[in-house]
């Protein structure tokens, strides 16, 4: 190809990719910019729409001297590995179970986009009615016998993080069924039918055609869940507004409480700042999975 | 008062909006509300003149009041329209805050009184001075329910809310008690109701202002006060709540419940007391099928209970302000406005002359709540906490009133912590 023309095509290219750049710099590139200067500046109620006084590193120093800011880290950690564990474990199970198809199959995958297309305020309140003491869960559990006092399943502490978590796990589950079934659905009946013939058991198909086919799809859903799991926050708000206390208090959560209910907005950036640098990792071996997916591929 | 207007208002606009979009990706979007965003500000075309209220009431009752005002004004005024806004009560500071960074809001807004200070800083409200000035019954109002920020005033309050105890006549009458004027009698009457099987009372535990505005009345009943935080009273506060608990009085639900919940759940007909409001008059006559009263909260003489309500203030940035100023005068500010509220939702109304009216007097429900404020009633928020450090001071003292009573923090543990954290503030 001549020179020319070689060129000509790149400057089409760039000129197609103009808008999504455009698009990103004004809603990702400048806002996070922003976000980091505001997180090094003393902005408050009182001076949000005055000139930003720089105050260093001040707001991070006042997050990490809290003393709820390390009990709101450990409970970040554990509510996002409670999502990923459950929602990439719920998601493979049901992918398996729907991956063949039967008179139910359909329904049930209907009913998975149902849920995953809940905005997460309505499924927070159900599910915060259904966890109450008179709920559907405590009226079975006494009903049954098999609890003779109702489950504080949102108001002790010691479990309301895991309550919420678990939620937030099964709200994720359709999504992770959907992506998992799609890449087992690609692999050849033929495969299935010859393991079969050499008699393997459905656990051996499982575990030695199903799951090392999925393993690139598994790699970039952990990542995907993890990062979803991370940013969780309309459950947290409808289900404990991150009580008892601080005890289902997470970072985003916590940033939204310091922004906008004591508006020290400052402080809520710092907050944010610090929950963008753990996604931004995420991000980074994101983008490398996927790289190495399509290299292998 | 300082002009918090300034020539970077755009800049700082589009950074408000920036933070909000970084903060909502990380975050996940806050519950939307799309009426409000859609209506802030007053419109003029056609000749005719709508203006834009926003509040956050829920309940019916408080609903209908908003409707009974917006028929009241547009009957008074023809070719004006008033368009209510509902936008829920943990996001319409921040909506109105956000919305002032880049010049909008609405023309009137009904906010809880104890925000005033905050939204006043946030540059939302407008000075009221002139027509505060000019209004010929401003005579009639009590100095305590005008908002005032360094010398200017921003809102009014047209009625007093404040929490009484409320009781089950029929479950008092089963047990043998007498409705509670001492702490004393109180925690007697929880043993008796709990030993026949019912629950003991139902209150909000959620942590921010709420659970503030709610455990401040039992905090103080032990000598606590926010002009010299002591420990041990409490200690001793918390240790009486965590005994209900404990006993199962109080169940430790409350800590997930805001106002509403707890008087819904006293309605329902099992639980003998509901640390509860004036404002659920209409929903008690609407919901409760039994016998049922108010008493003072029997907090002693050390205890306070706050006078609360909505203040009414005008946007800073309505395009009609007279017209916002003529609906908050023909409505919240007038005796008729005022004797809606108090027939719709027992609202104690601020106007003398309201107050001395038959249909408030001769409420028996009415007068245990204006016996409360003579013996009881305290300055809400507490003129102790410097303006700028309210936010903090609800949310820090709410937190910790949930940690109580969800049982994370021992009484010694959680009196420590709010005396740090009130000697940490601003």
């Amino acid at each position: 190809m001549p020179h020319s023309i070689r060129r000509l095509a790149s400057r089409r290219q760039l000129l197609f990719a103009a808008p999504a750049a455009v698009f990103l710099t004004i809603f990702a590139i400048y806002p996070l910019l922003q976000l980091m200067r505001m997180s090094v500046s003393d902005v408050t109620v009182s001076t949000l729409n005055d000139p930003w006084q720089y105050s260093g590193l001040e707001n991070f120093q006042t997050d990490f001297a809290s003393p709820a800011f390390g009990e709101t880290v450990l409970n970040t950690v554990i509510f996002v590995t409670i999502v990923t564990l459950l929602g990439l474990a719920g998601g493979l199970g049901a992918a398996i179970l729907l991956s063949k198809s039967g008179r139910w199959t359909g329904f049930i995958l209907g009913l998975l986009v149902f849920i995953w297309a809940l905005p997460p305020v309505v499924n927070g309140s159900v599910w915060k009615f259904l966890l109450g003491s008179s709920g559907l869960f405590n009226s079975i559990g006494l009903e049954t016998g098999l609890t003779t006092q109702p489950i504080p399943f949102l108001f002790d502490d010691s479990i309301a993080l895991y309550s919420v978590a678990l939620v937030n796990a099964w709200a994720v589950i359709p999504f992770n069924a959907l992506v998992f079934r799609a890449s087992i659905m690609g692999i050849s009946p033929e495969v299935f039918e010859a393991a079969r013939m050499d008699g393997a058991s459905r656990w051996e198909e499982i575990r030695h055609i199903i799951v090392p086919v999925v393993k690139p799809t598994t790699l970039v859903l952990l990542v995907l869940t993890v990062v979803y799991g991370f940013r969780s926050f309309d459950f947290i708000y409808v289900m404990t507004f991150g009580g008892p206390g601080v005890a289902t208090t997470t970072l985003p959560f916590l940033g939204y409480i310091q922004a906008f209910v004591r508006f020290d907005f400052g402080l809520g950036a710092a907050t944010a700042v610090i929950a963008v640098a753990m996604v931004i990792v995420l991000a980074v071996l994101y983008a490398r999975s996927v790289r190495r997916e399509e290299a292998n591929s | 008062m300082t002009n918090h207007s300034s020539p970077r208002r755009r800049s700082a606009a589009l950074a408000a909006a920036a933070f909000a979009t970084g903060a909502l990706v990380i975050a996940g979007c806050t519950p939307d509300n799309g009426d409000a965003s859609d209506a802030a500000s007053g419109s003029s075309d056609s000749g005719t003149q709508t203006i834009t209220v926003w509040h956050y009431f829920s309940d019916d009752n408080q609903v209908k009041v908003m409707d009974d005002y917006k028929d009241l004004f547009e009957a008074n005024n023809e070719g004006a329209t008033v368009e209510n806004v509902f936008v829920p009560y943990d996001q319409l500071n921040s909506r109105l805050i956000t919305g002032a960074s880049t010049e909008t809001g609405p023309d009137v807004v009904v906010f809880n009184g104890a925000d005033a200070s905050t939204l006043a800083l946030g540059d939302v409200l407008a000075p009221i001075d002139d027509y505060w000035a000019d209004f010929a019954d401003a005579g009639q109002f009590p100095e305590s329910v005008v908002h005032s920020l360094d010398g200017s005033a921003y809102a009014v309050q047209g009625y007093v809310n404040l929490l009484g105890l409320w009781y089950n006549a029929d479950i008092l009458a089963e047990v043998g008690v007498e409705p509670p004027t001492s702490i004393d009698e109180l925690n007697s009457a929880l043993d008796k109701v709990v030993a026949a099987g019912y629950s003991g009372i139902t209150l909000s535990g959620l942590p921010n202002s709420q659970g503030e505005w709610q455990g401040y009345p039992w905090m103080s009943a032990f000598g606590f006060n926010y002009d010299d935080p002591q420990v041990q009273p409490l200690t001793d506060a918390f240790s009486m709540i965590q005994n209900w608990t404990d006993s199962g009085a109080l169940t430790a639900e409350a800590v997930t419940w805001d106002q509403t919940v707890p008087f819904q759940t006293f309605a329902a007909g099992n639980v003998a007391f509901a640390e509860n409001g004036n404002w659920q008059m209409g929903t008690a006559a609407a919901t409760a099928d039994f016998e049922y009263g108010v008493v003072p909260l029997p907090v002693g003489e050390t205890g306070q209970v706050y006078l609360g309500g909505e203040g009414e203030g005008i946007g800073a940035f309505s395009q009609n302000p007279d017209l916002a100023w003529k609906y908050l005068s023909e409505t919240y500010f007038s005796t008729e406005g005022q004797l809606i509220a108090a027939d719709v939702v027992g609202s104690i109304p601020a106007r003398a002359d309201a107050a001395q009216d038959d249909a408030v007097t001769s409420n028996a429900l009415l007068d245990a709540f204006a016996t409360s404020i003579d013996s009881n009633g305290a300055n809400y928020p507490s003129p102790a906490i410097a303006p700028e450090s309210v936010a903090d001071q609800q949310l820090e003292v709410g937190q910790v009133w949930s940690s109580v009573i969800g049982g994370q923090l021992t009484p010694d543990a959680a009196a420590e912590q709010v005396v740090t954290a009130l000697a940490g503030l601003k």
